[in-house]
């Protein structure tokens, strides 16, 4: 019953901060530069009709509170507005670059975690010696560089060096697709590999350094027995707080990365509308990602309430 | 399957020439230490940190920490223990070797319920078959006396003692055919040690078991063990049946650890201790590990390391000049028991502390859920008068720290008056800035943790002139030197940092600090219960020695009823934040009225072991 | 016997010579920072001479590493660049510290609400795509590199206040802090000669860590043309210029790459080995 009264607590939360950032990324259309109404029109053709519409539809004669008002409530019906430089609605853009994108982020994911979390258990254990020393100077680097940069090191190995992966476009059919996603997450998945691989490092040291490690290995306990429910087990929570950080702070990545391998993802759709100033396609898109960064705080919050007994049974009471 | 050593005595273990060292820097952490035990005997380590006494129980399981390598040889029924591979070790553990560790509340997997680490230490063929290990789980839990309902909680709902039970249980749950117990009742509560000691020692008898039990407490190894070997700075001083070194220790570092143990049935006027710190193994290679603190310390003791010698049957010792002293040692025993002075009368004076009526509770909020309160202080009363020193005596949770804390203003209590020095204290927030003054002058106070009570980054020096200079504007060096000097410890100590200082120095600088500010009322929080045993009888004597220079008033807080006895004119005794029990401390302690203040004085490990004395031999 | 272990333990912590890799992280911060400050006198040609008939060609010919779309040299605007990717996160990083720093410490000494509040807006702004704030509000507003600074300054300084918070808590709950308390020392006191030295490691190394989170930050935003001014020499512009020619002069892109990659690892590093030596420091003297 708590933990119904505990997600129904978060629910709540949730919508305020959405709310909240609704009305930040309602006013952006006040911070660009220059009249709501020329920013609206941008370069299409001042024709008097469209003026007429545009002052209709963001109800540009009422205050302010009106104007967010109505614009919540469309955008509540899953209404945008049209993007400026193509004129289609704003839903319909987002919807036709999100595989892309999703692909690319779920390639990336895998190979954070299938290279990321074994490494870092594995340094972790292996503390001070030369795996250790050496995988920690990888994600130095890997955590310092910047995105793009590796990007570039990519596309000049691969693609040009070398020539054998291809570094522009996203590919036609699953295969195509594959190919020409990879460097692209490799690229995304460095610097979060870097990342995860330091913090699970760390968790499994701390949790290695336990009484309770020792007294488990005086016990006899076999070592796949001290490995998973001990070792693993202990460090899941600080990892799937880490993790949901790292997924936050993927979505900058991806919108990076696929301008540098010119991806048609939602990603460069950002850019593209931000450089171009096309309010209504990056207010849809800002509100789409605060709904994504809301869910993944949530869905860390329920894991945190799976894994840890501490927390579950103080919720249960 | 046992062996038989040299003197037709069965053997379980036999350690020879055990040498335990660390690389980077280079060091040695024990050095040729021995070791026997027969099957179903009990064998206690003792020693101070530093003794090496834990690493040598390590060594022993394959578990010494990373970067610490062992030599010399170990054989348990025939089998090599020293460097064996991981997969030997791993059976051995458990099914014939297990080991207890100190703190139950880190031991035990917090996100594993208790019955699954009792289950998955049980034998292969109990484990794999469910119902006889949930069978199996509920008659284990039975065995540490725990009710079969405890299977399914998790670690974190459970008490200290409850988790040592769990511990125990997990420990014992391949019924090996050794134990070693690495000081597991030394975060306990004494009520709670008793009763684990007394688990312990019974299902040791019941189970035919060899124990090797790891303690800093002479009086906890006598209580449970047949034989006693003493430890210090990384070798081993004595061995000996527990019932002889009691009476007639071989060693003077052995004397000096039973002399150094208040005694909880009398005041003794001059509290003996052992002077100066433990040495690390490394400076004291070539010369008698104790030699620097031994009163009967010749040319011999520091020209050559002396080795463990066969004194007679039974009985060794690493003293050079056993056979000269051993006489001299005895009487030295026989002395503690009658060196009793008549305790002091105490001052009579006005009241300078009066607490009425305090209570004060705690709001804990859960990580998720709605808070709980717990009631920390139900309607505490008492005084101080001028002059006098009060004991407070309490267990984990019975409200003594908050006593503290309130008077001090680190924490303010809900409802009460805490009046000292005529001010009204109870918020230290609502005294003007002239009275807050006052009453910092007033009282001071020495924590329980040498480590942790003293800044780091700073030099003792600047810690005293820092005080000093509250006092008044010029603070000269000499004035902090002649502070060090009260406390014993030399100037030059001014210029080190705390890390430098061993825990007992760190404690006098604590005391020094108090003290710089002539304060009328001096509290002491637990100040020796982190103390080894021969740097507690010192920190206790310079308090009584600054008291009685200073005239000041102490209320002394304790778990521990001999350094009441030592240290306190009155008792209050504390019971889940209620006043059970005060007066004058003999009546009290001599004559317990409530049941706890009774079940408290029981549980004194050694109380009334102590067999009688024989008369001191003329000569 | 706890104290025991820590006893072995400590040792392996103790500060050893620094590592060749140490020293060549401290090589590459003495050169960027010597560019940074001389880089005018240092560049062997000036960085804005335009040759319209040398546009993007490959190294030699008196130029080391080729030269751009409009022919300047790439060897000279690579260091002439140097003090734009510095100046601008050496400020956020400072002001992050000071910031989030001072908050942290004076919220988790004094608690009450406005501790809960500062927290909870910390935890919001903990928890957002920092980065990409920045692009949207820089891209939209059209913010120049002061701007900038000041957004990732907002968007940086929650992690300062977190962490600052977290080990001042720490400190606070030490017997120390309640003797200073307990002597009557002023708070402004306890805080800042009690409690500062102690926190001061993390401080050091969070004020680098926070410094390579500005250098990306702002490497990223110019990547993407936001947040320098047209013209201006910078890696981040440099290397989004140098995509399209890199078969013809890859050095136009990669240059820069390694600049940064260079720079940013150096500051890790040297932030993981002080803060190593700094808090072992405090245990073994």
């Amino acid at each position: 019953m708590q933990v119904v009264v505990f997600i129904a607590k978060r629910l709540v939360a949730m919508v305020v901060v959405l709310l909240l950032v609704s009305l930040l990324v309602f006013s952006l259309l006040m911070l660009s530069p220059g009249s709501i109404l020329a920013t609206l029109l941008g370069t299409q053709p001042t024709t008097p009709e469209l003026i007429h519409s545009l002052e209709e539809r963001y109800h540009l004669n009422d205050p302010f509170f009106v104007q967010y008002w109505n614009w919540l409530v469309n955008a509540l019906h899953g209404d945008f507005g049209q993007s400026i430089q193509s004129g289609e609605d704003v839903t319909t853009v987002v919807a036709d670059r999100l595989p892309v994108t999703l692909g690319l982020a779920g390639l990336a994911l895998l190979l954070v975690l299938v290279i990321g979390i074994p490494a870092g258990m594995a340094a972790g254990m292996r503390r001070g010696k030369p795996f250790d020393r050496l995988v920690t100077l990888l994600t130095i680097v890997g955590m310092s560089a910047p995105v793009f940069t590796v990007g570039i090191l990519l596309i000049y190995v691969f693609g040009v060096r070398f020539e054998i992966m291809p570094v522009y476009g996203a590919g036609e059919g699953f295969l195509g697709r594959i190919e020409h996603l990879t460097l692209p997450a490799v690229a995304l998945a460095t610097g979060l590999t870097a990342l995860i691989v330091r913090q699970t490092r760390a968790a499994t040291m701390t949790v290695m350094d336990q009484d309770y490690i020792t007294f488990a290995r005086a016990r006899g306990l076999s070592r796949s027995r001290i490995l998973i429910p001990y070792a693993l087990r202990n460090t899941a929570l600080p990892m799937v707080t880490a993790a949901g950080l790292m997924l936050i702070g993927a979505i900058s990545g991806t919108v990076i990365i696929e301008t540098v391998f010119s991806l048609q993802g939602v990603g460069s759709l950002m850019i593209e509308s931000v450089q171009a100033k096309d309010i209504p396609v990056v207010q849809g898109l800002a509100l789409f990602i605060a709904v994504l960064v809301v869910v993944v705080n949530l869905v860390v919050d329920l894991l945190a309430l799976i894994i840890d007994p501490r927390i579950r049974l103080s919720v249960k009471g | 399957m046992t062996t038989s050593g040299s003197d037709g005595e069965d053997v379980l273990l036999e350690v020879e020439g055990l040498t335990v060292t660390a690389s980077k820097p280079d060091r040695t952490l024990v050095r040729d230490v021995g070791l026997r035990i027969g099957p179903g005997r009990t064998l206690g380590v003792v020693g101070e940190s530093g003794s090496g006494k834990s690493l040598t129980a390590r060594s022993l399981v394959g578990l010494l920490p990373a970067g610490l390598h062992a030599i010399g040889s170990a054989s348990f029924q025939g089998i090599s223990l020293l460097n064996a591979p991981e997969r030997t070790l791993r059976r051995l553990r458990g099914d014939r070797i297990s080991l207890l560790l100190q703190d139950p509340f880190t031991m035990l997997n917090p996100s594993q319920t208790i019955g699954a680490h009792i289950g998955e230490s049980l034998p292969r063929d109990v484990r794999h078959d469910r119902q006889r290990r949930s069978r199996e789980i509920e008659r284990r839990l039975l065995e540490v006396g725990l009710s079969s309902e405890v299977a399914q909680r998790f670690p974190f709902q459970l008490s200290g003692g409850m988790c040592q039970r769990v511990a125990l249980a997990a420990a014992l749950a391949s019924d090996p055919d050794l134990l070693i117990a690495d000081e597991p009742t030394t975060a306990l509560d004494v009520t709670t040690q008793n009763d684990i000691l007394r688990l312990l020692k019974g299902l040791q008898e019941q189970r035919g078991m060899a124990l090797i039990l790891i303690t800093h407490d002479l009086q906890v190894a006598f209580s449970v063990c047949d034989r006693v070997q003493v430890m210090y700075a990384g070798s081993v001083v004595e061995q000996a049946p527990a019932a002889e070194l009691m009476t007639e220790p071989l060693h003077p570092y052995s004397l000096g650890l039973l002399r150094s143990e208040p005694p909880v049935d009398h005041y003794v006027g001059q509290l003996n201790s052992i002077p100066g710190n433990v040495p690390s193994p490394d400076s004291v290679r070539h010369v008698c590990a104790f030699a620097a603190r031994c009163d009967w310390a010749a040319d011999r003791c520091r020209s050559a390391r002396p080795g463990l010698q066969t004194v007679r049957a039974g009985r060794t010792s690493a003293c050079a000049r056993v056979e000269s002293i051993a006489e001299e040692l005895r009487a030295a025993v026989a002395e503690i028991e009658h060196e009793r002075s008549a305790t002091p009368a105490p001052p009579a004076g006005p009241p300078i502390l009066t607490l009425s009526e305090v209570r004060k509770s705690f709001q804990s909020t859960g990580l998720l859920r709605s808070s709980t309160r717990t009631v920390a202080l139900n309607g505490v009363s008492f005084t101080i008068t001028a002059g006098e020193s009060l004991g407070l005596v309490g267990e984990t949770g019975s409200g003594k720290t908050t006593i503290a804390r309130s008077i001090l203003g680190l924490t303010t209590v809900d409802s009460g008056t805490i009046e000292a020095g005529g001010l009204d204290v109870t918020s230290y927030r609502r005294l003007k800035s002239a009275e807050r003054k006052r009453a910092r002058r007033f009282v001071q106070v020495v924590f329980q943790d040498p480590y942790a009570s003293l800044n780091p980054s700073l030099t003792v020096g600047s810690t005293l002139r820092e005080v000093l200079a509250l006092r008044s504007s010029s603070a000269a060096d000499d004035e902090v030197a002649e502070l060090l000097r009260q406390v014993g410890l030399p100037g030059s100590y001014a210029v080190r940092r705390p890390a430098a200082l061993s825990g007992g120095e760190r404690q006098r600088v604590a005391i020094a600090r108090a003290v710089a500010m002539r304060p009328e009322l001096l509290i002491c929080d637990e100040p020796v219960a982190a103390l080894d045993v021969s740097a507690q009888a010192q920190v206790l004597e310079l308090l009584r020695e600054i008291r009685r220079r200073h005239g000041m008033a102490m209320l002394f807080i304790t778990h521990d009823l001999s350094v009441v006895r030592q240290m306190a004119d009155r008792v209050v005794v504390l019971y889940r934040g209620e006043v059970v029990e005060s007066g004058d401390t003999g009546q009290v302690l001599d004559r317990p009225a409530h049941v706890y203040t009774r079940k408290l004085i029981l549980a004194v490990p050694g109380r009334g072991r102590r067999p009688s004395l024989p008369a001191i031999e003329p000569g | 016997m706890t104290a025991e272990t820590a006893l072995v333990v400590a040792p392996a912590r103790t500060p050893r010579r620094p590592s060749v890799l140490i020293m060549l992280a401290f090589t590459v911060l003495l050169i960027v920072a010597v560019l940074a400050v001389f880089g005018q006198w240092l560049a062997p040609q000036d960085p804005t001479v335009q040759d319209p008939l040398l546009s993007v060609t490959p190294p030699g010919d008196g130029h080391l590493l080729g030269t751009d779309q409009l022919g300047r040299d790439v060897f000279s605007l690579i260091i002439a660049a140097a003090r734009s990717a510095i100046v601008g996160p050496v400020c956020v990083a400072l002001g992050c510290v000071l910031i989030g720093g001072t908050l942290g410490m004076v919220g988790a000494y004094f608690g009450g609400v406005a501790d809960v509040a500062v927290n909870r807006f910390a935890d919001l702004v903990y928890a957002l795509p920092a980065l990409l704030i920045a692009i949207v509000v820089i891209g939209v507003v059209d913010g120049g590199y002061w701007l900038t600074a000041a957004i990732l300054i907002f968007l940086s300084t929650p992690y300062q206040i977190r962490l600052c918070r977290s080990v001042t808590m720490v400190q606070v709950r030490l017997p120390y802090v309640d003797a200073a308390r307990t002597i009557g020392l002023t708070s402004r006191r306890t805080l800042f000669r009690h409690i500062l030295p102690n926190i001061l490691p993390t401080v050091v190394a969070t004020l680098l860590l926070d410094f390579v989170a500005a250098l990306i930050g702002y490497s990223a935003l110019a990547y993407l043309g936001l947040g320098v001014q047209a013209g201006q020499p910078d890696w981040g512009a440099m290397l989004a210029e140098g995509q399209s020619f890199i078969t013809v002069n890859p050095w136009l892109s990669l240059a820069p790459a390694i600049m940064l990659i260079a720079t940013a690892s150096s500051v890790t590093l040297v932030g993981d080995w002080l803060y190593d030596r700094l808090s072992s420091k405090a245990v073994s003297r």
